[in-house]
């Protein structure tokens, strides 16, 4: 099993329970243990179906694809949405879920 | 049969001959150019011919409104201002929101054209169908918020009695990045419009409010659509709950906070001063413009540090990044005061950060001594230093001159080592204020390209689903940024004809809805491309006969540059450039090799007349 933690920024965090450990008013923080061979998809999946809001705002576990406004970056750098189809996570990494919002 | 949303009257101000008079607007003109930017790209181009300068008496400043300003739509103070602009020597197309657009409309026109020059400060005056051009000689010298205050007591009107929007100290001074301010906060504020209105001794417009007096053709639908329209609004982003501030931290996380001028995209302290933070730490009193449901705009009072118990506007986003992390500042309390020192001045934030930034790096790496700059110790962080800095810019004292030009023209003037560091397009637009080198390589691109001085396709981003198109998958993607800016052109444009503010109106097909009830067309999806596309194509040849070319349409090397560190670090834009405008071009109907509109494409969009002048 691998050790990994998903960061979840701003109105994208809201409502998601006590699972979810606040980091600051704007952060929630979950450390996830993953089988080898998860990619951040198949990692996305799995929360969208424990975790309504993930599943509302998140992740659309129907088609299997993250929500338009969502950006995700891995250990700190902006994927594509390629990337989070095929991207393996390892022991350590670091996954966090952005909102992109048209305006400012 | 009568246009709902219209009075069919431009007023014109000849400030030479010190007359008005008023112009009659035929149905088929305002169904070819609805209004805002479209009436500012038809005169520009109409009365503007290649040779005029930015402060000839000659060139025209434009203020239009559009059919939906004053309509009861929520959002709808909003006008367009038009003219060629000092920053670019190109044309220049800039918003403000507030009130003026709805009471430009109750006070019986249109739209304005300035042209001449007064022999002296003057204002215009408007109220009912009638316009006087009135001595301001006791105004000069004043900020905005002066102006606003003596206007308001000699004229014995209260607050929301008449909208006023004039120009500073900067304006005055003819500063490159001068805007046009009013209704206590909202600018015009982009390619020195503001400069434009002080080469003609314009010091403040003044406008009455009351009830509206234009034909509204289907007022139940209209009060239907609007609805509907406020509800996606209160939910599309964060403006409703934490204002354009609560993205901030959104936009740290993707790499496109600016820090220190493009040298870092390191900073921790975002959290310290995004909207979320300032909307419960600090006092909020809201502000809301002409009939706004949405309400994003606020007043604040500093609740902490050193500038506890000051109290200003809200800062938009721009004004967080420019006056925070692009000059190396985490006190936010201090973005407060310096917002309302530049809005005061009555001055572009975009531009004058990146023209600080730009000193104060240069400060750090020894190219600038505190001898060159009159004394001042620019450090990063130090905002008193900087507020210092720019009332000289204002009044173009000392260094504050050439400052006063902006970082291009001021870091080639500079020349060595300090012109590789100014941000800028090679056109002389001023990006807003991110790092786009992040997760926003679409408004880069836009950026450069843009024929109207600020944004053209997007707005932040570019949400096409919006519109039925496929969506930007990949922020990353040379063939993507260049496509979707290309295919999504058009509709922000037509957003800018109407008089509504975008932060309010933010499903175009609902907007359009109201259009329609409001006028009484039944204008398509498809309706919008053309038209926008028209305004937008108007304002390209009009740039061209300007003098633009192809090599104009990129960013100055440390714009284009690779970011060191952060979410976006080694990606690369300038890889492909040259592919990206091609692709750009020929998608959007133009010569590939030189960026000129075709003739066809002309054709397609009812711009025959121009063909002639390729």
């Amino acid at each position: 099993m691998n050790h990994v933690t998903v960061e979840i920024w701003l109105w994208l965090g809201k409502e998601l329970g006590e699972d979810f450990k606040s980091l600051s008013e704007m952060r929630s923080l979950k450390e996830e243990s993953v089988e080898e061979g998860t990619t951040i998809r198949q990692l996305l999946d799995s929360l969208a179906r424990y975790y309504p809001p993930i599943a509302q705002n998140i992740f659309d576990p129907k088609v299997k694809e993250v929500y338009p406004h969502v950006v995700v970056n891995y250990n700190d750098q902006v994927i594509s949405p390629y990337v989070v189809h095929e991207q393996v996570l390892r022991d350590g990494d670091k996954i966090t879920v952005l909102p992109v919002y048209m305006g400012g | 049969m009568e246009i709902g949303g219209y009075w069919g009257k431009i007023l014109r101000v000849d400030l030479s001959k010190r007359e008005t008079s008023v112009e009659e607007l035929s149905h088929s003109f305002i169904e070819k150019w609805v209004g805002g930017a479209g009436f500012g790209a038809y005169y520009l181009y109409k009365e503007v011919p290649a040779g005029v300068e930015w402060s000839d008496p000659e060139n025209r400043l434009i203020w239009t409104s559009g059919p939906l300003a004053g309509s009861g739509v929520s959002g709808a103070g909003t006008f367009n201002v038009a003219a060629k602009g000092p920053m670019t020597n190109l044309a220049g197309c800039s918003q403000a929101n507030g009130y003026f657009g709805a009471y430009l409309k109750f006070s019986g026109f249109d739209g304005i054209i300035f042209q001449g020059k007064a022999p002296h400060l003057v204002y215009l005056w408007i109220k009912a169908g009638k316009a006087e051009i009135r001595d301001a000689r006791h105004l000069a010298g004043k900020d905005i918020w002066e102006v606003e205050d003596t206007l308001r007591e000699e004229l014995g009107a209260k607050e929301r009695d008449v909208s006023i929007y004039g120009i500073g100290p900067a304006g005055e001074n003819c500063v490159r990045y001068a805007a046009i301010v009013g209704d206590r906060g909202h600018l015009a504020a982009h390619n020195g419009l503001g400069a434009v209105m002080g080469s003609k001794n314009v010091k403040a417009v003044v406008a009455y409010g009351g009830k509206r007096n234009f034909t509204i053709k289907d007022p139940e639908r209209l009060k239907e659509k609007n609805n509907a329209m406020f509800q996606h609004a209160k939910t599309f982003g964060p403006f409703y709950q934490w204002g354009t501030g609560g993205g901030f931290s959104a936009l740290y996380g993707i790499g496109c906070l600016p820090v220190k001028n493009y040298t870092t995209d390191i900073f921790p302290e975002h959290e310290q001063m995004n909207g979320q933070y300032m909307r419960t730490h600090f006092q909020i009193r809201s502000m809301p413009c002409y009939q706004c449901r949405v309400a994003h705009v606020k007043e604040v009072t500093v609740t902490e540090g050193p500038y506890k118990g000051f109290v200003g506007e809200e800062p938009e986003y721009e004004c967080l990044a420019a006056w925070g992390p692009q000059i190396g500042n985490t006190d936010l309390g201090a973005v407060v005061m310096l917002t309302k020192e530049a809005d005061r001045l009555g001055m572009d934030c975009n531009e004058a950060s990146w023209t600080i930034g730009w000193v104060m790096e240069c400060y750090e790496k020894g190219i600038f001594s505190q001898k060159d700059l009159d004394g001042l110790d620019m450090s990063w962080g130090n905002v008193e230093a900087v507020k210092t800095m720019l009332n000289k810019i204002a009044r173009r004292e000392g260094i504050g001159d050439l400052l006063a030009e902006g970082v291009m023209r001021a870091s080639q003037k500079i020349g060595g080592e300090a012109a590789n560091r100014a941000i800028y397009s090679l056109k002389g637009c001023s990006p807003r204020s991110h790092d786009h080198r992040g997760g926003r390589w679409i408004e880069l691109f836009d950026t450069c390209v843009t024929n109207t001085s600020t944004l053209e396709s997007t707005w932040g981003g570019i949400h096409p689903q919006l519109v039925d198109l496929p969506l930007l998958a990949d922020p990353f993607s040379h063939e993507e940024v260049s496509t979707i800016n290309a295919r999504f052109n058009g509709v922000r444009v037509f957003d800018d004809c109407l008089g509504t503010c975008r932060i309010a109106a933010t499903d175009p097909k609902l907007q359009l809805e109201c259009l329609n009830a409001v006028t009484g067309w039944e204008l398509t999806l498809g309706d919008i491309f053309t038209i926008g596309c028209r305004v937008v194509n108007q304002l390209r040849m009009f740039n061209f006969r300007h003098g633009m070319k192809k090599e104009d349409e990129w960013p100055s090397k440390r714009y284009g540059s690779i970011p060191v560190d952060g979410p976006a670090k080694g990606k690369n834009i300038m890889e492909k450039w040259d592919w990206m405008l091609e692709n750009y071009y020929t998608l959007l109907g133009w010569d590939p090799k030189t960026g000129e509109p075709l003739p066809e494409t002309l054709k397609k969009l009812g711009l025959e007349e121009l063909i002639k002048d390729l």
